[in-house]
């Protein structure tokens, strides 16, 4: 289970001045599941670029799969998903959208038909593959995003904000559907109400953009001061069993606050 | 920017990025669409080509009742091919009227010292004409078939990846071209009452300069979708070629008799 990223000193300062990310150092190993979770303008989009190779940062580097260092020569391995379905849905229908990744990476048209009819059964995009992106609500077209960077079935997935505009019913089949991704999986996100369903390690990025916590799931998201000095507010599970039962004990999830009470 | 300005930059934001988007026609089942894409390619490019060699009016009203019925058959509305087809004539023949004084010939209409002559007038009318004819029939090749299946086509037919690449990538940046500049007069109109014509064009001019940049970034950020999913690669849409049938061939056929005809028109046996 060797590293499948490892970024050293990673800096980004926009044209504006702005530092976006700052020395950050991290090594995903392979079939971790990560979330990098941190407030609105810490840093987190800026870092999902770096590590998917899509910026060329101010310092620093990013290694992939301890082979190379240039992303494009790893893209087939390499599922990154922007935080704005707009810039990711550039095609004229749906299906083609669906189908760029695996056309672009070479797989092979049978394969890619498959997964594209698989993937629209799951997203409830079926009946909307032949229509334009731009025509789609939102939710769709953050469903249509998920599907289309799913589609070339990538080792290591960096999806920001994954969730954006989905319904509550769609919501959950993106959650199964990550959750039976058997690779890598790097999570961007503002919000921890999902994360312990997702993942087993933490990542929060400060305002500063450096890293201020690296931990599992329960160190990270049941220590309320460091999240509250963050900007974040802890799931909603650990705000409601706060204060009843220990940190050691805190359900994290729905389901096991359900086994909790049950129990109790 | 309501009113008069703000409307019609909208509306004809709207039509454009519409017309960009315009492939239900392709699913169609229509003579154009049963076509294997390269054969599409090669004979509506004939077809084009054998426009630009015409050099008489009727052969070029020829070929624009073949784009006509090419259209019928292929269940592409008249109103969708002109509103696809007609800006590039109309600027053409903004461009070439002046000929309709400079020419010399019998005079039709003289006035404030300018004398129109008829020779000037068919000139612009068969230039315009012509441009008409060759961009209706280029639309019907956009119209009837998916645009990544042009672009496989392209690839299948050995045209340069350096071209293809820049057809493709001018083709999906135009749309978000249009798209960008709607969001923006929308995201205005949202939070601007009625004001006046002067003032729709002031507040246009501002729009301007906010769109370039906007665009500028958004091209980066879909610059940056693209890469994620292989884009920085040479274009490779799957292809949609089959076997040519009779059909195919016929096309073919029509294309390049089209094309010897209007040769022997001009320069003779």
């Amino acid at each position: 289970m060797g590293p499948v990223i490892d970024a050293g000193g990673l800096t980004h300062a926009y044209p504006d001045g702005t530092t976006a990310i700052n020395d950050v150092s991290l090594t995903i190993n392979e079939g971790e599941r990560v979330a990098v979770v941190g407030a609105n303008g810490s840093g987190k989009s800026t870092l999902q670029l770096a590590l998917g190779g899509l910026i060329e940062p101010t310092a620093g580097a990013v290694e992939y799969f301890e082979e190379t260092t240039d992303a494009e020569a790893v893209r087939e391995r390499l599922g990154v998903l922007l935080q704005d379905p707009d810039d990711y849905l550039f095609n004229t229908t749906v299906r083609e959208d669906i189908e760029y990744g695996p056309a672009q990476l070479g797989q092979s048209r049978a394969t890619a038909a498959e997964r594209v009819e698989t993937l629209a059964d799951e997203l409830g995009l079926t009946e909307l593959l032949d229509r334009p992106p731009f025509r789609l609500s939102g939710g769709e077209k953050q469903r249509a995003a998920v599907a289309s960077v799913l589609a070339f079935a990538p080792d290591v997935l960096l999806l920001d904000e994954p969730f954006g505009a989905v319904d509550a019913t769609y919501r959950e089949r993106i959650l199964d559907l990550l959750a039976a991704h058997d690779g890598t999986l790097v999570v961007f996100t503002p919000s921890l109400d999902h994360v312990p369903e997702l993942v087993d390690r933490v990542i929060l990025v400060g305002r500063d953009g450096t890293i201020a916590a690296d931990g599992s799931v329960r160190d990270v998201l049941t220590d309320r001061p460091l999240l509250a000095d963050h900007g974040l507010r802890p799931p909603v599970t650990v705000r409601l069993f706060a204060g009843l039962v220990d940190d050691k004990s805190l359900p994290l999830t729905v389901a096991a606050a359900r086994e909790f009470l049950r129990e109790k | 920017m309501t009113g008069v300005v703000g409307r019609s930059v909208e509306s004809i934001t709207g039509a454009l990025r519409a017309v960009f988007t315009a492939e239900q026609l392709a699913g169609e089942d229509g003579v154009l669409q049963r076509r294997d894409p390269r054969v599409t390619l090669v004979a509506i490019t004939g077809l084009a080509v054998a426009v630009l060699i015409a050099r008489t009016i009727t052969v070029t009203v020829l070929f624009a009742v073949v784009t006509l019925v090419l259209a019928r058959l292929s269940a592409v509305p008249f109103r969708q091919l002109l509103s696809r087809t007609a800006v590039v004539p109309l600027v053409s023949a903004l461009i070439v009227l002046p000929q309709a004084v400079l020419l010399p010939g019998e005079t039709v209409v003289a006035a404030f010292g300018l004398t129109v002559t008829d020779a000037g007038i068919a000139y612009v009318v068969f230039f315009t004409l012509r441009v008409g004819v060759g961009v209706g029939l280029l639309s019907l090749i956009v119209l009837t078939t998916p645009f990544s299946a042009v672009i496989a086509a392209m690839r299948g037919l050995g045209v340069p990846v350096a071209l293809v690449w820049v057809i493709a990538v001018t083709y999906r940046y135009l749309f978000l071209f249009f798209d960008e500049l709607q969001r923006l007069v929308l995201a205005r109109n949202s939070r601007t009452t009625q004001g006046t014509l002067r003032g729709g064009w002031r507040d246009g001019r501002r729009l301007a300069g906010t769109f370039l940049l906007r665009t500028l970034d958004r091209g980066e950020r879909v610059g940056r979708g693209m890469r994620a999913r292989g884009g920085a690669r040479p274009p490779s849409p799957y292809s949609r070629q089959q076997p040519l049938d009779t059909g195919d061939y016929a096309l073919l056929a029509v294309a390049a008799v089209a094309v010897v005809g209007a040769g022997v028109v001009r320069w003779g046996l």
